[in-house]
């Protein structure tokens, strides 16, 4: 990761290009801004020309001035003309980004105008010829042209030129995402199938060509670290389907906790969903969630995983889920929560019941936070603002009491309107 | 609901590692959707949703006036270079530094070394003893300050001096002081381009309420060390677009030890915080409520630059401070500093960067701490600090080469788990609970890296007009380019993060002059270095609509390091577009489809090759060029331009083939017409500046120059470039002085008349160079030469000499002679007799009818002026002395209708009258070349009339050849009056006649226009009888000037042409058509006469 000598490298390189005019300045440190193409010393009129036609495009469309940056846009492919070869592929890609994106805008664009920048620009070029596909793919998708989108996958998934990084990634794209489309055909005709009463031997057998067409692709992308949430659902739904739980379990542990994989709170949660709906035991569910804890003390599933730990009864597991609460109540979006403060209300009642000197043990979990806790949950401002919500209020009153018992802030509703106001934790009164 | 995370996120490849993709294009990611998600909907079938990451359309908003209104006038004069300053320049800063300093720079060796050496001529024995005398090197300095040969001027004894002393007199070696100051240079260029310090921005907003009420908290002065805060509202007019006011009343302000680099503020329970960071400084400032005072709660200095100071959005009274040492420190006000994290280097790698942020995080314990390289999360609960890392310049994050963080914000009341993280390429929403991939990214396309931010929450109404909810925006700001950037994006909840729509670029201040009224350019000058200062910081004030769409808005703010504060208003998109009523001319008969040139431009031909009809459409869109710009600059100058107007010129040419189309489309035509023009009306925004926007600026502007022009101050005078000898003195006349007295005076008191008679006073025209003296061919008189003279005439002409020096001619010539003599001898006798007579006759017929007007005519006081500069020829002006010359009579023969005879040169302009009622004449002819000369008012009231002549008048042959050559004659024909009627008489003009008839002011105007002719005629034939010209063409030249003349007293209603104490001249237009026509003349006369 610390690769600093090509950073370096890459630094010096971005400066040269970018300010070749400043003679004798000391560059700066940071490469500054997009590299606008610049005047150059070698520059012919021609050049010129499209340089200046790029930058009124690049100002109209930056105000969303789209009629404008058309009736530039109609002039600048000229670029292409430049025979400088090492630049066209860029100007290509300049050509379809800025095109694309006016025809989105201008009210008069209609598909047919963007099946021709696509299908243009793809063959203008064979350097983007996948990344283009993907986008005319998506385009059809989003507009609601399914078959002909899954006509773009096919036609683009026997394309072998490149071998660069970028074109095997969008070579893998193209393959997850047909399976994906083969996966809305899947669903559908199990949908209709499921109407159907008699059992049609050859829809079955359609459905499971569409399976075996999707699941190669999608095991093939989810071995790469990546995120895959919807290959994973879907992959995972219909292995379920077919009954081959092992592998289902067996993607969604390598999605979770392979390591090369980023720390995808998702791929947990889909474990656990998978696990719950598989009737896995209170423990294996735990430790899922213990490991979701690590990752994301804030999830909405530690409500089930205090709930789970509540069940089991031991003493170290409701002290667990003492501090798995008193760790949510920590974050701004669950402050206010009544579930949240109802489950840590309902934690120390147990504790209550099952310890002796439960409060030590609550002053021990609270010890890293007495100095902070009562300003974050218990001032009279926080009181006025809970008063809206009495039930809130009184479970949080009645903690107080047992959280921050030497506190001397007041939690009521009625010092909310006073002015007095504690400097973090400074104690008053 | 903050607490959801997305059921799906989009896919993407994680990769590890440095990043290598090199950005060579700058059209960031428009044009791709980015990644897509599916979602089936309601379970049933073929019911699936496909979600892109990037969504094309967001929220329109729009401006409501095309310029950024400037909040506060501008309080002080702020001039800071807004050129980076050249490194290399440190030699001219030095040398400076010698000259303005000098006693700081050699104070302490001249002390000692001073008494060795006497600088004074003559005075030795009064010094020292051994002193050395160094006037000569003295003189020789002296002389240094101008341009000079350096190999030839040489002090020798100066070069010794400087050997021996050359290193020992600088207080401060001037090797350090050069490497120090280039260093120095080189860093302010650079800080001039970027300053990290600035990170962040010294300007915030804080409202009391949701009603766009609150107080700016900036630094209001030039040292940007006083705090201000300032109360603002937001207000709502009916009917008219929202203000920002500021009241006067409600500010404080503070001053601190050092300029305010960022404020950083939070607000809990309408309690507000507000810490600030100076260099070494940082302080705490708090107020409750609306309105009420702010308090200063602690302060603490700093051992090290500090970089960042955030205030706790949790705890009140928290704040994080982080210093270029690599340590970042919780102050907790009232408690102390203690510190929570400390690093020696970069986080990921080594950028080389003391630069350190921090924030905080969604958890109170839990902050991220941030350098160039990336971000990560600390908690700051456990003692050796456990750290993830929340975002690196990595391939994770899909970076470029090169790239590196340059703000990190948490995103607070938007998104409890979000933050915000720029670059100088683009900028990415991260969600803590995901670190290390980026949930969202756009490019930003701004072209110096964004160093101020604002974000803000969308509001359900704004939403609704898209469909769903509204979209949070979030506002870049960039320090050295002014630029803004409006993003949107929407999602973060249950739904996966999706950018909206492209990046819209905000008015910069430094633009806003060109929509302003034209500036006169040392205004101009001014205005616009003070409007493209650097920004300073950035913040927005929301009004989320209470009653709807319609109320709400939002306003952007802008600091400029000048103290000044920018602010324009967005307003959401209204559904139905009020189109202005502008409407395009209706044109039923012409297609409108057809003819909306651009947009099928581009759809038909996008890339390559044309069909035939397109290449038409390109050819005329070629020769409409023209008219493409005319309508934007129409559309600059405020006017609505409807794009889809046909242009009637490419309907002649498109004639056959738009009969085709035109009955389909005339019918859908005007449908689709008025929908597509909405559309377009939408997508184009052209927003007219209004009425009030217009005086602010105007007022704004007018204080500004008021404030410069105090503080003007002078920059270091220029070295006079090359050494000059003093002249001054050398030409002047003695008399100087009081001619210019005189002359002043007489032109007050003119000044005067013309101001009671509410007239225009006339000035004179420029001076005319002489021109060199002409090649007179006459005075070579060896044969060659004149042979040579002669064959430029052509080849008759030197044949016809060569036959005259040979001899073959002369009996031909002797009876040509003969012939000639006769015939003159008869024509002296008869032309003297009847031109003398006849002129005598016709001043004396004039003079009578004059005097039967004299009492009616009302005659007032005032001085007609010589002609003088017409031609250049000082002298002219025979004064009143009626010339019928015997050279006029050519003239005569050419121009009939002119009356050649007319005795009344009255050209002689330089008549004037007192205003007494006597006859008094004073003519007045100044020796001097200058025009003014001949104004003169005779001091005496008597019937004289004095007429000088500068007696060395070298072309006054004209006067020397009237007949009536003595004065008597101009006395007896009493001044002006006969002019007037001599005038009115000759000219036929009109104007001059109708003038005749009617006494009083209009005569003079008559006299006036008629006057011109023949003083220019007569002008020429003087000139004519220095016998080098053909009169025909001189008169023919005059003849346009005359009619300028005329025209121009007939405009003139009250024309006191009379009073014209200079050349009568002023209605400059006609002046100078007069004079450049003189000279034109001149210039003409001169050619053939160099040609001979």
């Amino acid at each position: 990761m610390d690769d600093i000598d090509r950073e370096l490298e890459c630094l010096q390189d971005s400066d040269d290009d970018s300010d070749i005019s400043a003679k004798g300045r000391k560059k700066p440190r940071l490469s500054l801004g997009n590299p606008m193409p610049g005047e150059t010393s070698r520059e012919t009129g021609f050049h010129q020309s499209t340089r200046v036609c790029l930058e009124h495009i690049r100002e109209a469309m930056l105000h969303h001035r789209w009629q404008e940056a058309a009736e530039y846009m109609a002039f600048y492919p000229q670029v292409l003309e430049d025979l400088d070869e090492g630049s066209t592929p860029k100007y290509k890609e300049i050509i379809w980004r800025l095109s694309t994106e006016i025809l989105h805008h201008h009210p008069n664009s209609t598909l047919e105008d963007y099946n021709n920048i696509y299908e243009r620009m793809k063959h203008a070029g064979v350097k983007h010829y996948l990344m283009i596909s993907l986008e005319h793919a998506f385009h059809l998708l989003l507009h609601g042209h399914i078959e002909d989108a899954k006509l773009q996958f096919s036609a683009c998934g026997s394309w072998r030129y490149g071998n660069n990084v970028a074109h095997y990634q969008a070579t893998k794209l193209i393959q997850a995402y047909r399976s994906l489309l083969d996966y809305v055909t899947w669903c559908d005709k199990k949908h209709t199938h499921s109407y159907t009463v008699d059992q049609d031997d050859s829809v079955s057998r359609e459905m499971s060509k569409y399976f075996r067409h999707a699941s190669a692709n999608l095991k093939e992308i989810v071995k790469y670290p990546g995120v895959w949430d919807p290959f994973i659902l879907s992959y995972v739904e219909m292995l379920e389907f077919y009954e081959d739980y092992d592998t289902a379990l067996k993607v969604l542990n390598d999605y979770a906790y392979d390591n090369s994989f980023p720390p995808n709170p998702n791929a947990h949660v889909y474990l656990y969903q998978y696990l719950k709906r598989r009737d896995a035991s209170k423990k294996r569910l735990a430790k899922v969630l213990k490991i979701l804890r690590a990752l994301v003390p804030s999830h909405e599933l530690m409500l089930e995983y205090s709930s789970l730990l509540l069940q089991s009864e031991k003493i170290t597991d409701v002290h667990k889920a003492l501090g798995i609460v008193l760790d949510m109540l920590d974050f701004a979006c669950w402050r206010n929560n009544l579930d949240v403060w109802k489950r840590l209300k309902a934690v120390i009642q147990q504790l209550q019941c099952t310890e002796e000197n439960w409060k030590t043990l609550v002053l021990d979990t609270m010890s890293g936070r007495k100095d902070w806790w009562p300003v974050l949950h218990f001032t009279s401002f926080h009181a006025s603002k809970d008063s809206v919500n009495p039930e809130l209020m009184e479970v949080k009153a009645s903690l107080k009491r047992v959280l921050c018992p030497d506190t001397l802030l007041k939690y009521t509703a009625e010092g909310g309107t006073s002015t007095e106001w504690t400097l973090g934790g400074k104690r008053k009164h | 609901m903050d607490y959801k995370f997305p059921d799906q996120l989009f896919p993407s490849f994680y990769e590890r590692g440095p990043p290598d993709k090199v950005l060579n294009h700058c059209a960031g990611n428009w044009g791709s959707y980015d990644k897509l998600t599916i979602q089936d909907d309601s379970g049933s079938r073929s019911n699936w949703t496909f979600t892109s990451r990037h969504q094309v359309k967001g929220e329109t908003w729009r401006h409501t006036e095309p310029v950024p209104l400037p909040l506060l006038s501008p309080l002080n004069e702020f001039l800071w270079p807004t050129k980076p300053p050249n490194p290399l320049d440190f030699m001219d800063h030095m040398q400076n530094f010698f000259l303005d300093h000098r006693h700081d720079a050699f104070g302490c060796m001249s002390q000692i070394l001073g008494e060795n050496f006497n600088f004074t001529q003559g005075t030795k024995e009064k010094r020292h003893k051994d002193s050395i005398s160094m006037w000569r090197v003295t003189r020789y300095l002296d002389g240094l300050s101008f341009k000079k040969c350096r190999l030839r001027d040489r002090s020798v004894p100066l070069n010794r001096y400087s050997a021996l002393l050359g290193d020992v007199v600088h207080a401060i070696p001037p090797q350090l002081l050069g490497s120090l100051l280039y260093e120095e240079l080189a860093e302010q260029g650079e800080r001039l381009l970027f300053s990290e310090a600035a990170t962040g921005g010294a300007l915030e907003f804080i409202p009391f309420s949701h009603n766009g009420d609150g107080y700016l908290v900036y630094p209001g002065n030039q040292g940007l060390n006083r705090l201000k805060f300032h109360r603002v509202e937001l207000q709502r007019h009916r009917g008219s677009h929202s203000v920002l006011r500021s009241s006067s009343s409600d500010s404080f302000s503070f001053h601190l030890n050092g300029p305010i680099r960022q404020i950083s503020s939070a607000s809990l329970f309408n309690n507000s915080c507000v810490a600030v960071r100076s260099d070494y400084l940082c302080g705490v400032w708090r107020f409750s409520g609306g309105g009420e005072q702010p308090r200063l709660l602690q302060a603490v200095n700093t051992t090290e630059v500090a970089t960042c100071v955030t205030a706790s959005p949790h705890v009140l009274g928290e704040v994080l401070v982080a210093s270029e040492s690599g340590v970042v420190n919780l102050w907790t006000v009232g408690r102390g500093m203690q510190k929570v994290r400390g690093e020696d280097g970069n986080l990921y790698f080594n950028a080389e960067s003391p630069w350190r942020w921090c924030d905080f995080s969604a958890h109170p314990r839990v902050m991220v701490y941030a350098d160039r390289t990336g971000a990560e999360l600390t908690d700051i609960r456990v003692s050796p600090v456990s750290a993830r890392s929340l975002f690196s310049i990595s391939r994770s994050s899909d970076c470029h080469r090169g790239e590196r963080l340059v703000l990190s914000r948490y995103l607070r009341d938007v998104h409890s788990f979000h933050h915000l993280v720029t670059t100088q390429f683009s900028s990415y929403i991260v969600d803590e609970r995901f670190p290390g991939v980026p949930v969202l990214k756009w490019d930003h396309m701004m072209e110096s890296p964004p160093l101020f931010c604002h974000v803000l929450p969308g509001s359900a109404s704004s939403g609704s007009v898209v469909g769903g909810a509204g979209t949070t925006k979030v506002v870049l700001g960039s320090q050295r380019s002014q630029e803004l950037v409006l993003l949107q994006y929407s999602g973060g909840g249950a739904t996966a993060c999706s950018s909206r729509g492209p990046p819209l670029a905000l008015l910069r201040p430094s633009t806003s002059l060109k929509h302003l009224p034209v500036q006169i350019p040392h205004r101009l000058d001014v205005a616009t270095h003070r409007l493209s200062s650097s920004a300073a910081g950035l913040t927005c004030v929301q009004r989320t609509g209470g009653e709807g769409v319609e109320d709400e808005c939002i306003c952007v703010l802008q600091l400029t390091e000048a103290g000044d504060v920018f602010y324009q208003i967005l307003e959401p998109q209204q559904q139905q577009i009020h189109i202005p009523d502008v409407e395009p001319q209706p044109m039923p008969s012409k297609p409108v489809a057809s003819s909306s040139p651009s947009s099928q431009l581009f759809t038909e031909n996008d890339v390559i090759g044309t069909t035939q009809k397109e290449r038409q459409t390109f050819a005329d869109s070629d020769e409409s060029e023209d008219g493409g710009q005319r309508r934007r600059r129409l559309k600059q100058l405020k006017l609505q331009v409807v794009v889809n107007q046909p242009d009637e010129d490419e309907d002649d040419d498109d004639d056959d083939d738009e009969d085709d189309d035109p009955g389909t489309q005339e019918k859908d035509g005007e449908q689709s017409d008025s929908t597509e023009k909405e559309a377009l009306c939408s997508s184009m925004s052209v927003v007219n500046i209004s009425e009030d926007a217009l005086v602010t600026w105007k007022r704004w502007l007018q204080k500004l120059m008021k404030k410069s022009r105090k503080k003007k101050k002078k920059p270091r005078p220029p070295g006079s470039q090359l050494f000059t000898a003093d002249t001054e003195g050398f030409l002047r006349l003695r008399r100087k002085e009081t001619r210019e007295d005189k002359h002043v005076r007489s032109l007050r008191r003119d000044l005067r008349t013309c101001m009671s008679k509410r007239s225009l006073l006339a000035f004179s025209a420029p001076t005319l160079q002489p021109l060199p003296q002409a090649v007179d061919t006459d005075t070579w008189t060896d044969p060659l030469s004149r042979r040579l003279t002669i064959s430029w005439q052509g080849e008759a002409a030197w044949r016809a000499w060569w036959e005259e020096e040979l001899g073959l001619n002369r009996a031909e010539k002797e009876m040509a002679l003969r012939r000639k003599r006769t015939r003159e001898k008869e024509r002296k006798r008869a032309a003297g007799r009847l031109e003398l007579s006849g002129s005598f006759t016709s001043s004396t017929t004039y003079q009578a009818e004059l005097d039967s007007f004299s009492d009616s005519a009302g005659w007032t006081s005032g001085s007609q002026c010589a002609w003088s500069d017409t031609d250049g020829l000082e002298d002219t002006v025979g004064g009143i002395t009626p010339v019928p010359t015997t050279t006029v009579s050519p003239l005569k023969t050419v121009e009939g209708e002119y009356e050649p005879q007319t005795p009344s040169r009255s050209h002689d302009v330089s008549v004037s009258q007192t205003p007494s009622r006597s006859h008094d004449v004073s003519v007045s002819q100044t020796p001097n070349r200058s025009r003014d000369v001949s104004v003169s008012q005779t001091p005496s009231r008597s019937h004289d009339v004095s007429v000088w002549q500068t007696p060395n008048r070298s072309r006054n042959v004209s006067v020397s050849q009237t007949p009536s050559r003595s004065r008597d004659v101009s006395v007896s024909q009493t001044p002006n009056r006969s002019c007037d009627v001599s005038v009115s008489q000759m000219n036929d003009t009109p104007a001059a006649r109708r003038a005749s008839v009617r006494p009083a002011e209009g005569d003079h105007t008559s006299v006036l226009a008629s006057q011109v002719k023949p003083l220019l005629s007569h002008h020429n034939v003087v000139e004519d009888n220095s016998g080098v010209r053909s009169p025909q063409s001189v008169s023919q030249q005059s003849v346009p000037q005359r009619d300028v003349r005329v025209n121009l007293s007939l405009d003139s209603a009250v024309w006191s042409g009379f009073f014209q104490s200079r050349p009568l001249s002023q209605s400059s237009r006609g002046h100078v058509g007069l004079s450049q026509s003189s000279q034109s003349s001149q210039a003409k006369k001169k050619k053939p006469r160099m040609g001979f």
